[in-house]
Protein backbone atom coordinates (compact mmCIF):
# COMPACT_ATOMS: atom_id res chain seq x y z
CA UNK A 1 0.00 0.00 0.00
CA UNK A 2 0.76 3.67 -0.59
CA UNK A 3 0.58 6.03 2.19
CA UNK A 4 -0.71 9.39 0.15
CA UNK A 5 -0.37 11.34 3.66
CA UNK A 6 2.30 10.75 6.09
CA UNK A 7 1.84 12.80 9.38
CA UNK A 8 4.56 11.86 12.38
CA UNK A 9 4.37 13.91 15.70
CA UNK A 10 2.11 17.05 14.14
CA UNK A 11 1.67 19.77 16.40
CA UNK A 12 0.14 23.52 15.95
CA UNK A 13 0.28 26.43 18.40
CA UNK A 14 -1.77 28.80 18.34
CA UNK A 15 0.13 30.89 21.56
CA UNK A 16 -0.62 28.73 24.54
CA UNK A 17 -3.26 26.60 22.90
CA UNK A 18 -2.08 23.75 21.02
CA UNK A 19 -4.30 23.16 18.34
CA UNK A 20 -2.86 20.41 16.96
CA UNK A 21 -1.12 18.19 19.66
CA UNK A 22 1.32 15.56 18.59
CA UNK A 23 -0.41 13.41 16.26
CA UNK A 24 0.94 10.94 13.82
CA UNK A 25 -1.27 9.04 11.15
CA UNK A 26 -1.13 7.49 7.87
CA UNK A 27 -3.87 7.71 5.05
CA UNK A 28 -3.95 4.87 2.49
CA UNK A 29 -4.07 5.37 -1.41
CA UNK A 30 -7.75 4.48 -2.40
CA UNK A 31 -9.68 5.28 1.03
CA UNK A 32 -12.56 7.41 1.99
CA UNK A 33 -11.53 8.29 5.38
CA UNK A 34 -13.81 10.15 7.80
CA UNK A 35 -11.97 13.08 10.12
CA UNK A 36 -14.51 13.65 13.38
CA UNK A 37 -13.86 16.10 16.28
CA UNK A 38 -15.75 18.70 17.86
CA UNK A 39 -15.65 22.24 17.01
CA UNK A 40 -12.09 24.16 17.89
CA UNK A 41 -11.00 20.14 18.16
CA UNK A 42 -7.79 21.04 15.43
CA UNK A 43 -9.92 19.29 13.01
CA UNK A 44 -9.81 22.24 9.97
CA UNK A 45 -6.14 23.42 11.63
CA UNK A 46 -5.17 19.43 10.72
CA UNK A 47 -6.69 20.23 7.33
CA UNK A 48 -5.00 23.23 6.60
CA UNK A 49 -1.70 22.23 7.66
CA UNK A 50 -2.33 18.91 5.13
CA UNK A 51 -3.44 21.36 2.35
CA UNK A 52 -0.49 23.69 2.88
CA UNK A 53 -2.45 26.94 4.56
CA UNK A 54 -0.64 26.69 7.59
CA UNK A 55 2.67 25.65 8.49
CA UNK A 56 3.05 23.18 11.37
CA UNK A 57 5.99 21.41 13.22
CA UNK A 58 6.46 17.60 12.99
CA UNK A 59 6.98 15.50 9.93
CA UNK A 60 3.98 15.94 7.52
CA UNK A 61 4.50 15.03 3.87
CA UNK A 62 1.40 14.83 1.32
CA UNK A 63 1.78 13.16 -1.90
CA UNK A 64 5.65 13.08 -0.83
CA UNK A 65 5.41 16.92 -0.81
CA UNK A 66 6.00 19.29 2.75
CA UNK A 67 2.77 20.58 2.12
CA UNK A 68 3.62 23.92 3.17
CA UNK A 69 6.75 25.10 0.96
CA UNK A 70 5.86 23.25 -2.09
CA UNK A 71 1.86 23.99 -2.37
CA UNK A 72 1.96 24.78 -5.72
CA UNK A 73 2.96 21.70 -6.54
CA UNK A 74 0.75 19.89 -4.63
CA UNK A 75 -1.94 21.67 -5.68
CA UNK A 76 -2.04 19.98 -8.59
CA UNK A 77 -2.71 16.65 -7.63
CA UNK A 78 -5.11 18.00 -4.80
CA UNK A 79 -8.62 19.52 -4.65
CA UNK A 80 -10.20 20.76 -1.80
CA UNK A 81 -13.40 22.35 -0.94
CA UNK A 82 -12.53 24.28 2.60
CA UNK A 83 -15.71 25.65 3.57
CA UNK A 84 -19.45 25.97 1.74
CA UNK A 85 -19.66 29.00 -0.50
CA UNK A 86 -16.38 30.59 -0.45
CA UNK A 87 -16.25 30.54 -4.46
CA UNK A 88 -16.39 34.32 -5.03
CA UNK A 89 -19.65 35.84 -5.66
CA UNK A 90 -19.08 38.10 -8.16
CA UNK A 91 -17.70 35.80 -10.70
CA UNK A 92 -19.38 34.45 -13.30
CA UNK A 93 -20.02 30.52 -14.03
CA UNK A 94 -18.19 30.46 -17.53
CA UNK A 95 -15.17 32.87 -15.77
CA UNK A 96 -14.69 30.59 -13.59
CA UNK A 97 -14.06 27.51 -15.58
CA UNK A 98 -12.18 30.08 -17.89
CA UNK A 99 -9.62 30.39 -15.34
CA UNK A 100 -9.40 27.08 -13.57
CA UNK A 101 -8.66 25.98 -17.23
CA UNK A 102 -6.08 28.49 -17.57
CA UNK A 103 -4.37 27.80 -14.44
CA UNK A 104 -4.89 24.19 -13.19
CA UNK A 105 -2.46 21.85 -15.56
CA UNK A 106 -4.92 18.46 -14.59
CA UNK A 107 -7.80 20.29 -14.97
CA UNK A 108 -10.88 19.04 -17.68
CA UNK A 109 -13.31 21.50 -18.74
CA UNK A 110 -14.89 19.38 -20.68
CA UNK A 111 -15.94 17.30 -17.81
CA UNK A 112 -17.09 20.13 -15.66
CA UNK A 113 -19.37 20.85 -18.11
CA UNK A 114 -20.81 17.27 -18.74
CA UNK A 115 -21.52 17.87 -14.46
CA UNK A 116 -22.90 21.11 -14.86
CA UNK A 117 -25.38 20.10 -17.95
CA UNK A 118 -27.27 17.54 -15.73
CA UNK A 119 -28.33 20.73 -12.86
CA UNK A 120 -29.39 23.94 -13.24
CA UNK A 121 -26.59 26.28 -12.80
CA UNK A 122 -26.36 28.46 -16.05
CA UNK A 123 -23.48 29.49 -17.66
CA UNK A 124 -24.05 33.23 -17.39
CA UNK A 125 -24.94 33.38 -14.25
CA UNK A 126 -23.29 34.95 -11.40
CA UNK A 127 -22.17 33.06 -8.19
CA UNK A 128 -23.90 35.88 -5.84
CA UNK A 129 -27.42 34.24 -8.31
CA UNK A 130 -26.87 30.53 -7.20
CA UNK A 131 -28.64 29.00 -4.76
CA UNK A 132 -26.20 27.53 -1.70
CA UNK A 133 -27.07 24.22 -3.14
CA UNK A 134 -25.80 25.21 -6.74
CA UNK A 135 -22.91 26.83 -5.41
CA UNK A 136 -22.10 23.26 -3.95
CA UNK A 137 -22.82 21.38 -7.25
CA UNK A 138 -20.79 24.07 -9.19
CA UNK A 139 -17.73 23.71 -6.61
CA UNK A 140 -17.97 19.79 -6.83
CA UNK A 141 -18.68 20.09 -11.04
CA UNK A 142 -14.99 21.94 -10.78
CA UNK A 143 -13.13 19.68 -8.26
CA UNK A 144 -14.40 16.30 -9.92
CA UNK A 145 -12.91 17.57 -12.90
CA UNK A 146 -9.44 17.73 -11.71
CA UNK A 147 -7.72 14.91 -12.03
CA UNK A 148 -6.34 14.70 -8.36
CA UNK A 149 -5.19 12.25 -6.41
CA UNK A 150 -6.23 13.69 -3.01
CA UNK A 151 -9.83 15.39 -2.22
CA UNK A 152 -10.12 17.40 0.97
CA UNK A 153 -13.36 17.91 2.28
CA UNK A 154 -14.15 20.26 5.13
CA UNK A 155 -18.14 20.42 6.45
CA UNK A 156 -18.64 19.96 2.45
CA UNK A 157 -22.56 19.75 3.21
CA UNK A 158 -22.70 22.47 5.87
CA UNK A 159 -26.07 24.61 5.46
CA UNK A 160 -27.12 21.96 2.44
CA UNK A 161 -30.78 20.46 2.61
CA UNK A 162 -31.07 17.01 2.90
CA UNK A 163 -31.79 16.50 -1.02
CA UNK A 164 -28.17 18.34 -2.04
CA UNK A 165 -26.37 16.29 1.02
CA UNK A 166 -27.59 12.96 -0.52
CA UNK A 167 -27.10 13.91 -4.13
CA UNK A 168 -23.53 15.18 -2.81
CA UNK A 169 -22.32 12.07 -1.61
CA UNK A 170 -23.72 10.17 -4.02
CA UNK A 171 -22.27 12.29 -6.84
CA UNK A 172 -18.70 12.26 -5.27
CA UNK A 173 -18.92 8.27 -5.34
CA UNK A 174 -20.56 8.17 -8.81
CA UNK A 175 -18.07 10.82 -10.62
CA UNK A 176 -15.29 11.34 -8.58
CA UNK A 177 -14.32 8.12 -7.14
CA UNK A 178 -12.68 5.13 -8.52
CA UNK A 179 -10.51 3.04 -5.98
CA UNK A 180 -7.23 4.89 -7.05
CA UNK A 181 -8.29 8.33 -5.81
CA UNK A 182 -8.26 8.89 -2.05
CA UNK A 183 -10.54 11.41 -0.12
CA UNK A 184 -10.38 13.29 3.31
CA UNK A 185 -13.89 14.35 4.59
CA UNK A 186 -14.90 15.85 7.86
CA UNK A 187 -18.54 16.91 8.50
CA UNK A 188 -20.65 17.27 11.41
CA UNK A 189 -23.34 15.01 9.94
CA UNK A 190 -21.61 11.55 10.54
CA UNK A 191 -24.75 9.24 9.68
CA UNK A 192 -24.19 10.61 5.76
CA UNK A 193 -20.90 9.01 5.46
CA UNK A 194 -20.85 6.77 7.59
CA UNK A 195 -21.72 3.95 5.31
CA UNK A 196 -19.56 5.46 2.08
CA UNK A 197 -16.26 5.41 4.94
CA UNK A 198 -13.60 2.89 4.59
CA UNK A 199 -11.29 4.38 7.19
CA UNK A 200 -12.20 6.92 10.25
CA UNK A 201 -10.09 9.20 12.37
CA UNK A 202 -11.48 10.99 15.23
CA UNK A 203 -10.06 14.40 17.09
CA UNK A 204 -10.41 16.40 20.02
CA UNK A 205 -8.69 18.81 21.81
CA UNK A 206 -5.89 18.78 19.14
CA UNK A 207 -5.37 14.45 20.02
CA UNK A 208 -6.07 12.44 17.67
CA UNK A 209 -8.42 9.35 19.21
CA UNK A 210 -8.61 7.02 17.44
CA UNK A 211 -7.41 5.61 13.64
CA UNK A 212 -8.82 2.92 12.57
CA UNK A 213 -10.59 0.86 9.57
CA UNK A 214 -14.42 0.70 9.54
CA UNK A 215 -14.11 -2.83 9.34
CA UNK A 216 -12.17 -3.24 12.34
CA UNK A 217 -14.61 -1.26 14.52
CA UNK A 218 -17.27 -4.46 14.36
CA UNK A 219 -13.96 -6.55 16.13
CA UNK A 220 -12.63 -3.24 18.19
CA UNK A 221 -15.40 -1.69 19.70
CA UNK A 222 -18.53 -3.35 21.57
CA UNK A 223 -21.90 -1.90 23.43
CA UNK A 224 -23.49 -3.56 25.86
CA UNK A 225 -26.93 -2.89 26.62
CA UNK A 226 -27.04 -3.88 30.29
CA UNK A 227 -29.20 -3.04 33.95
CA UNK A 228 -28.73 -4.30 37.64
CA UNK A 229 -26.66 -6.44 38.86
CA UNK A 230 -25.62 -7.01 35.39
CA UNK A 231 -24.05 -3.74 35.02
CA UNK A 232 -21.73 -3.98 38.20
CA UNK A 233 -20.28 -6.79 36.77
CA UNK A 234 -20.32 -5.41 33.65
CA UNK A 235 -18.42 -2.34 35.10
CA UNK A 236 -15.23 -4.33 35.73
CA UNK A 237 -14.50 -4.86 33.14
CA UNK A 238 -13.54 -1.50 32.39
CA UNK A 239 -15.91 0.13 29.88
CA UNK A 240 -14.47 3.24 28.14
CA UNK A 241 -18.07 4.73 28.47
CA UNK A 242 -21.31 4.90 29.98
CA UNK A 243 -24.62 5.99 29.17
CA UNK A 244 -28.31 5.68 30.88
CA UNK A 245 -31.03 4.94 27.73
CA UNK A 246 -34.41 3.93 29.11
CA UNK A 247 -33.32 3.36 32.40
CA UNK A 248 -30.59 0.83 31.20
CA UNK A 249 -26.82 0.99 30.83
CA UNK A 250 -25.08 1.15 27.83
CA UNK A 251 -21.46 0.63 27.93
CA UNK A 252 -18.95 1.12 25.49
CA UNK A 253 -15.92 -1.46 25.59
CA UNK A 254 -12.69 -1.18 23.64
CA UNK A 255 -10.61 -4.38 22.66
CA UNK A 256 -12.73 -6.83 24.69
CA UNK A 257 -13.46 -10.11 24.04
CA UNK A 258 -17.22 -10.20 23.17
CA UNK A 259 -17.53 -13.59 24.97
CA UNK A 260 -16.52 -12.12 27.90
CA UNK A 261 -19.53 -9.49 28.33
CA UNK A 262 -21.99 -11.15 26.24
CA UNK A 263 -23.62 -13.07 29.59
CA UNK A 264 -24.34 -9.46 31.09
CA UNK A 265 -26.66 -8.63 28.45
CA UNK A 266 -27.45 -7.47 24.56
CA UNK A 267 -24.14 -6.79 22.19
CA UNK A 268 -24.24 -4.54 19.36
CA UNK A 269 -21.49 -2.47 17.51
CA UNK A 270 -21.93 0.74 18.20
CA UNK A 271 -22.55 3.31 15.64
CA UNK A 272 -19.69 6.06 14.65
CA UNK A 273 -21.93 8.74 16.19
CA UNK A 274 -22.31 7.01 19.56
CA UNK A 275 -18.74 5.78 19.32
CA UNK A 276 -17.66 8.75 18.48
CA UNK A 277 -19.16 10.48 21.55
CA UNK A 278 -17.65 7.13 23.76
CA UNK A 279 -14.45 8.09 22.73
CA UNK A 280 -14.66 11.78 23.23
CA UNK A 281 -16.14 11.69 26.90
CA UNK A 282 -14.60 8.84 28.03
CA UNK A 283 -11.26 10.82 26.61
CA UNK A 284 -12.53 13.85 29.09
CA UNK A 285 -13.42 11.51 32.09
CA UNK B 1 4.23 31.53 -14.91
CA UNK B 2 3.56 33.53 -17.88
CA UNK B 3 0.26 32.08 -18.69
CA UNK B 4 -0.91 32.52 -15.00
CA UNK B 5 -0.02 36.10 -14.69
CA UNK B 6 -2.56 36.34 -18.15
CA UNK B 7 -5.62 34.63 -16.06
CA UNK B 8 -4.62 36.19 -12.87
CA UNK B 9 -4.56 39.99 -14.44
CA UNK B 10 -7.99 39.01 -16.22
CA UNK B 11 -9.63 38.07 -13.51
CA UNK B 12 -8.67 41.39 -11.69
CA UNK B 13 -10.71 42.67 -14.76
CA UNK B 14 -13.37 40.64 -14.58
CA UNK B 15 -13.51 41.50 -10.61
CA UNK B 16 -12.92 44.92 -10.37
CA UNK B 17 -15.07 46.19 -13.52
CA UNK B 18 -14.08 49.64 -12.47
CA UNK B 19 -11.07 49.47 -13.97
CA UNK B 20 -12.15 50.42 -17.42
CA UNK B 21 -15.85 51.89 -16.25
CA UNK B 22 -13.87 54.66 -14.37
CA UNK B 23 -11.55 55.94 -17.60
CA UNK B 24 -15.43 55.12 -19.94
CA UNK B 25 -17.50 57.41 -17.63
CA UNK B 26 -14.33 60.08 -17.26
CA UNK B 27 -14.42 59.91 -21.14
CA UNK B 28 -18.12 60.23 -21.60
CA UNK B 29 -18.37 63.54 -19.39
CA UNK B 30 -15.47 65.21 -21.18
CA UNK B 31 -17.40 64.58 -24.69
CA UNK B 32 -20.76 65.38 -22.85
CA UNK B 33 -19.00 68.90 -21.72
CA UNK B 34 -18.03 69.19 -25.23
CA UNK B 35 -20.99 68.75 -27.23
CA UNK B 36 -22.76 71.43 -24.69
CA UNK B 37 -20.04 73.84 -25.28
CA UNK B 38 -20.53 73.89 -28.99
CA UNK B 39 -24.09 74.10 -28.45
CA UNK B 40 -24.27 77.05 -26.31
CA UNK B 41 -21.07 78.26 -28.77
CA UNK B 42 -23.08 78.06 -31.51
CA UNK B 43 -25.34 80.45 -30.13
CA UNK B 44 -23.21 83.47 -29.89
CA UNK B 45 -21.58 82.27 -33.56
CA UNK B 46 -21.33 86.16 -34.46
CA UNK B 47 -20.44 87.32 -31.25
CA UNK B 48 -17.70 84.73 -30.61
CA UNK B 49 -16.65 83.10 -33.88
CA UNK B 50 -15.42 80.62 -31.77
CA UNK B 51 -12.40 78.52 -32.87
CA UNK B 52 -10.76 78.32 -29.61
CA UNK B 53 -11.10 74.49 -29.80
CA UNK B 54 -11.31 74.43 -33.56
CA UNK B 55 -8.55 76.98 -33.32
CA UNK B 56 -9.51 78.64 -36.06
CA UNK B 57 -8.70 81.81 -34.29
CA UNK B 58 -5.27 81.90 -34.35
CA UNK B 59 -2.97 82.82 -36.92
CA UNK B 60 0.10 80.58 -37.56
CA UNK B 61 -0.21 77.38 -37.53
CA UNK B 62 2.09 76.35 -34.74
CA UNK B 63 -0.10 78.54 -32.18
CA UNK B 64 -3.14 75.89 -33.86
CA UNK B 65 -0.75 73.09 -33.29
CA UNK B 66 -0.16 74.62 -29.77
CA UNK B 67 -3.70 75.21 -29.08
CA UNK B 68 -4.78 71.62 -29.96
CA UNK B 69 -1.70 70.08 -27.57
CA UNK B 70 -3.08 72.17 -25.40
CA UNK B 71 -6.78 70.62 -25.26
CA UNK B 72 -5.42 67.04 -26.18
CA UNK B 73 -2.99 67.06 -23.19
CA UNK B 74 -5.99 68.83 -20.86
CA UNK B 75 -8.36 66.25 -21.93
CA UNK B 76 -5.92 63.45 -20.65
CA UNK B 77 -5.14 65.12 -17.29
CA UNK B 78 -8.66 63.97 -15.74
CA UNK B 79 -7.77 60.47 -16.91
CA UNK B 80 -5.03 60.61 -14.71
CA UNK B 81 -6.56 61.49 -11.48
CA UNK B 82 -9.49 59.44 -12.29
CA UNK B 83 -6.41 56.37 -12.79
CA UNK B 84 -4.76 57.57 -9.54
CA UNK B 85 -7.75 57.67 -7.53
CA UNK B 86 -8.97 54.70 -8.83
CA UNK B 87 -5.53 52.78 -7.88
CA UNK B 88 -6.23 53.73 -4.62
CA UNK B 89 -9.31 52.50 -4.29
CA UNK B 90 -8.56 49.00 -6.26
CA UNK B 91 -4.91 48.09 -4.13
CA UNK B 92 -6.60 48.74 -0.80
CA UNK B 93 -9.01 46.12 -1.71
CA UNK B 94 -7.11 43.63 -3.92
CA UNK B 95 -6.12 41.54 -1.26
CA UNK B 96 -8.61 42.64 1.34
CA UNK B 97 -11.84 41.62 0.20
CA UNK B 98 -11.08 38.05 -0.68
CA UNK B 99 -10.11 37.56 2.44
CA UNK B 100 -13.14 39.44 3.79
CA UNK B 101 -15.42 37.46 1.85
CA UNK B 102 -13.24 33.98 2.23
CA UNK B 103 -12.88 33.68 -1.22
CA UNK B 104 -8.88 33.63 -0.20
CA UNK B 105 -9.81 29.71 0.25
CA UNK B 106 -10.61 28.88 -2.91
CA UNK B 107 -8.10 30.85 -4.76
CA UNK B 108 -5.44 28.67 -2.30
CA UNK B 109 -6.83 25.36 -3.50
CA UNK B 110 -5.24 25.83 -7.05
CA UNK B 111 -1.88 25.45 -8.13
CA UNK B 112 -1.09 29.18 -7.92
CA UNK B 113 1.89 30.81 -5.52
CA UNK B 114 0.69 33.50 -2.61
CA UNK B 115 3.62 35.34 -4.65
CA UNK B 116 2.01 35.23 -7.93
CA UNK B 117 -1.26 36.58 -7.40
CA UNK B 118 0.32 39.57 -5.09
CA UNK B 119 2.17 39.90 -8.04
CA UNK B 120 -0.92 40.04 -10.48
CA UNK B 121 -1.93 42.60 -8.87
CA UNK B 122 0.84 44.76 -8.46
CA UNK B 123 0.86 44.37 -12.69
CA UNK B 124 -2.94 44.91 -12.70
CA UNK B 125 -2.11 48.23 -11.30
CA UNK B 126 1.18 49.12 -12.89
CA UNK B 127 0.51 48.00 -16.09
CA UNK B 128 -3.60 47.25 -16.85
CA UNK B 129 -4.79 50.34 -15.65
CA UNK B 130 -2.79 52.52 -17.05
CA UNK B 131 -2.87 50.77 -20.74
CA UNK B 132 -6.56 50.80 -20.20
CA UNK B 133 -6.64 54.66 -19.10
CA UNK B 134 -4.26 54.85 -21.95
CA UNK B 135 -6.79 53.32 -24.90
CA UNK B 136 -9.78 55.03 -23.75
CA UNK B 137 -7.90 58.17 -23.77
CA UNK B 138 -6.68 57.74 -27.51
CA UNK B 139 -10.19 57.19 -28.27
CA UNK B 140 -11.89 60.46 -26.21
CA UNK B 141 -9.20 62.00 -28.40
CA UNK B 142 -10.56 61.24 -31.55
CA UNK B 143 -13.81 61.54 -30.45
CA UNK B 144 -13.41 65.22 -29.73
CA UNK B 145 -11.55 65.81 -32.58
CA UNK B 146 -14.41 64.28 -35.05
CA UNK B 147 -17.07 66.27 -32.71
CA UNK B 148 -14.19 69.65 -33.44
CA UNK B 149 -14.15 68.82 -36.78
CA UNK B 150 -18.05 68.78 -37.57
CA UNK B 151 -18.01 72.33 -35.79
CA UNK B 152 -15.54 73.15 -37.58
CA UNK B 153 -16.79 72.03 -41.14
CA UNK B 154 -20.26 73.99 -40.05
CA UNK B 155 -18.52 76.79 -39.14
CA UNK B 156 -17.58 76.97 -42.66
CA UNK B 157 -13.43 75.65 -42.15
CA UNK B 158 -11.88 72.71 -43.45
CA UNK B 159 -11.97 70.39 -40.73
CA UNK B 160 -8.85 68.16 -42.42
CA UNK B 161 -6.34 71.36 -42.44
CA UNK B 162 -7.29 73.31 -39.56
CA UNK B 163 -7.77 70.28 -37.12
CA UNK B 164 -6.72 66.54 -38.22
CA UNK B 165 -3.40 68.07 -39.51
CA UNK B 166 -2.42 71.04 -37.09
CA UNK B 167 -3.13 68.23 -34.17
CA UNK B 168 0.54 66.42 -33.14
CA UNK B 169 -1.68 63.58 -32.24
CA UNK B 170 0.85 61.25 -32.26
CA UNK B 171 3.05 63.57 -30.51
CA UNK B 172 0.80 63.64 -27.42
CA UNK B 173 -0.25 60.09 -27.74
CA UNK B 174 3.35 58.74 -27.13
CA UNK B 175 4.09 61.09 -24.59
CA UNK B 176 0.60 60.24 -23.22
CA UNK B 177 1.66 56.59 -23.04
CA UNK B 178 4.81 57.43 -21.42
CA UNK B 179 3.22 59.25 -18.75
CA UNK B 180 0.94 56.75 -17.67
CA UNK B 181 3.01 53.83 -17.35
CA UNK B 182 6.06 56.11 -15.53
CA UNK B 183 3.13 57.50 -12.94
CA UNK B 184 2.75 54.30 -11.65
CA UNK B 185 6.04 53.56 -11.91
CA UNK B 186 7.10 56.79 -9.50
CA UNK B 187 4.41 56.62 -6.94
CA UNK B 188 5.07 52.70 -6.68
CA UNK B 189 6.15 53.03 -2.62
CA UNK B 190 2.56 53.83 -2.13
CA UNK B 191 1.26 51.05 -4.79
CA UNK B 192 3.34 48.69 -2.31
CA UNK B 193 2.10 50.54 1.16
CA UNK B 194 -1.33 49.95 -0.23
CA UNK B 195 -1.19 46.56 -0.97
CA UNK B 196 0.85 45.80 2.02
CA UNK B 197 -2.29 47.26 3.65
CA UNK B 198 -4.95 45.81 1.76
CA UNK B 199 -3.04 42.10 2.32
CA UNK B 200 -2.44 42.95 6.48
CA UNK B 201 -5.44 44.99 7.81
CA UNK B 202 -7.96 43.25 9.63
CA UNK B 203 -10.65 46.00 8.98
CA UNK B 204 -10.89 49.76 7.62
CA UNK B 205 -8.18 49.29 4.50
CA UNK B 206 -8.42 52.98 3.55
CA UNK B 207 -8.43 54.06 7.32
CA UNK B 208 -5.17 51.68 7.52
CA UNK B 209 -3.65 53.16 4.17
CA UNK B 210 -3.89 57.01 5.56
CA UNK B 211 -3.77 57.09 9.09
CA UNK B 212 -0.07 56.24 9.68
CA UNK B 213 0.90 58.44 6.42
CA UNK B 214 -0.31 60.87 8.74
CA UNK B 215 0.86 59.61 11.79
CA UNK B 216 4.09 58.16 11.38
CA UNK B 217 5.36 61.38 10.42
CA UNK B 218 4.02 63.53 13.34
CA UNK B 219 5.39 60.98 15.55
CA UNK B 220 8.71 60.95 13.76
CA UNK B 221 9.18 65.10 14.46
CA UNK B 222 7.84 64.20 18.37
CA UNK B 223 10.61 61.78 18.80
CA UNK B 224 13.34 62.97 17.07
CA UNK B 225 12.35 66.51 15.70
CA UNK B 226 13.27 65.53 12.33
CA UNK B 227 10.85 65.54 9.12
CA UNK B 228 12.47 62.84 7.21
CA UNK B 229 9.75 60.68 6.33
CA UNK B 230 7.38 63.90 5.45
CA UNK B 231 9.71 65.29 3.22
CA UNK B 232 10.11 62.12 1.22
CA UNK B 233 6.32 61.98 1.04
CA UNK B 234 5.83 65.46 -0.29
CA UNK B 235 8.81 65.78 -2.69
CA UNK B 236 7.23 62.27 -4.13
CA UNK B 237 4.70 64.92 -5.35
CA UNK B 238 6.46 68.51 -6.02
CA UNK B 239 8.32 66.80 -8.84
CA UNK B 240 8.05 63.91 -11.27
CA UNK B 241 11.94 63.31 -12.91
CA UNK B 242 10.16 62.61 -16.39
CA UNK B 243 9.14 66.07 -16.99
CA UNK B 244 11.29 68.83 -17.67
CA UNK B 245 10.64 71.85 -16.15
CA UNK B 246 7.70 74.13 -18.21
CA UNK B 247 8.43 77.27 -19.25
CA UNK B 248 5.41 79.02 -19.91
CA UNK B 249 7.24 81.88 -21.75
CA UNK B 250 8.41 79.43 -23.88
CA UNK B 251 5.43 77.44 -24.58
CA UNK B 252 3.06 80.37 -25.26
CA UNK B 253 3.72 83.73 -24.37
CA UNK B 254 0.67 85.89 -24.28
CA UNK B 255 1.50 89.01 -25.57
CA UNK B 256 3.18 87.86 -28.95
CA UNK B 257 0.72 85.10 -29.00
CA UNK B 258 3.91 82.94 -30.81
CA UNK B 259 4.51 79.81 -29.63
CA UNK B 260 7.86 78.58 -30.42
CA UNK B 261 7.76 75.32 -32.44
CA UNK B 262 10.35 73.27 -30.65
CA UNK B 263 8.40 73.57 -27.56
CA UNK B 264 4.93 72.49 -29.04
CA UNK B 265 5.43 68.87 -28.01
CA UNK B 266 4.28 66.99 -25.31
CA UNK B 267 7.27 64.59 -25.79
CA UNK B 268 9.71 67.85 -25.81
CA UNK B 269 9.10 67.56 -22.12
CA UNK B 270 9.62 64.38 -21.33
CA UNK B 271 13.03 62.82 -20.29
CA UNK B 272 12.95 59.01 -19.56
CA UNK B 273 16.86 58.88 -19.20
CA UNK B 274 16.70 61.79 -16.21
CA UNK B 275 13.74 59.15 -14.91
CA UNK B 276 16.08 56.41 -15.30
CA UNK B 277 19.00 58.48 -13.19
CA UNK B 278 17.08 59.54 -10.60
CA UNK B 279 17.91 57.97 -7.21
CA UNK B 280 14.34 58.89 -5.49
CA UNK B 281 12.81 56.94 -8.73
CA UNK B 282 15.06 53.46 -7.63
CA UNK B 283 14.71 54.41 -3.72
CA UNK B 284 11.07 54.35 -4.51
CA UNK B 285 11.20 51.18 -6.47
CA UNK B 286 13.12 49.36 -3.66
CA UNK B 287 10.25 50.26 -0.73
CA UNK B 288 7.52 48.92 -3.07
CA UNK B 289 9.83 45.90 -3.67
CA UNK B 290 9.79 45.40 0.53
CA UNK B 291 6.06 46.48 0.24
CA UNK B 292 5.19 43.53 -2.31
CA UNK B 293 7.20 41.15 -0.45
CA UNK B 294 5.51 41.90 2.71
CA UNK B 295 2.34 41.33 1.03
CA UNK B 296 2.95 38.04 -0.06
CA UNK B 297 4.43 36.92 3.05
CA UNK B 298 1.26 37.90 5.08
CA UNK B 299 -0.83 36.33 2.66
CA UNK B 300 1.15 33.35 2.85
CA UNK B 301 1.45 33.18 6.25
CA UNK B 302 -1.42 34.24 8.34
CA UNK B 303 -3.44 32.04 9.25
CA UNK B 304 -6.89 34.33 10.25
CA UNK B 305 -9.03 30.86 10.99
Amino acid sequence: MTSLVTARNVSKSFGAVRAVDNVSFEIEKGKITGLFGPNGAGKTTLLKALLGLTDCDGDLSVLGLDPFRQRKELMKNICFIADVAVLPRWIKVEQLLDFVEATHPNYSRKRSEELLARTKVRKDARVRELSKGMVTQLHLSIITAVDARLLVLDEPTLGLDIIFRKEFYGNLLNDYFDGERTILITTHQVEEIENLMTDIMFINDGRLLLDASMESLASRFVELVTSGENADKARQLGPIYERDVFGKKVMTFEGIDRDKVAAFGELHTPSVADLFVAKVKGAAA
Amino acid sequence: MITNQLALVRRELWEHRSIYITPAVVGLVMILTLLTAFVFASGYQEIVDIGIVGAQNLAGDVERRAALLALLIGNSIPFIFAGAILTIFYCLDSLYAERKNKSILFWRSLPITDAETVISKLLTTVLAIPLIAFVVIVCVHLIILAITSIFVSIQGGSSVFLVWKSAPLFDVWAGMLIITILLPIWFSPFIGWFLFVSAWTKRSPLLMAFLPLALVPTLEYWVLRTHLIWDAIQTRFEQLPFLKGIDPEQFFDDERFIASTDAVSLLAYIDIGHFLASPQMWAGAVVCGLFITAAIYVRRYRDES
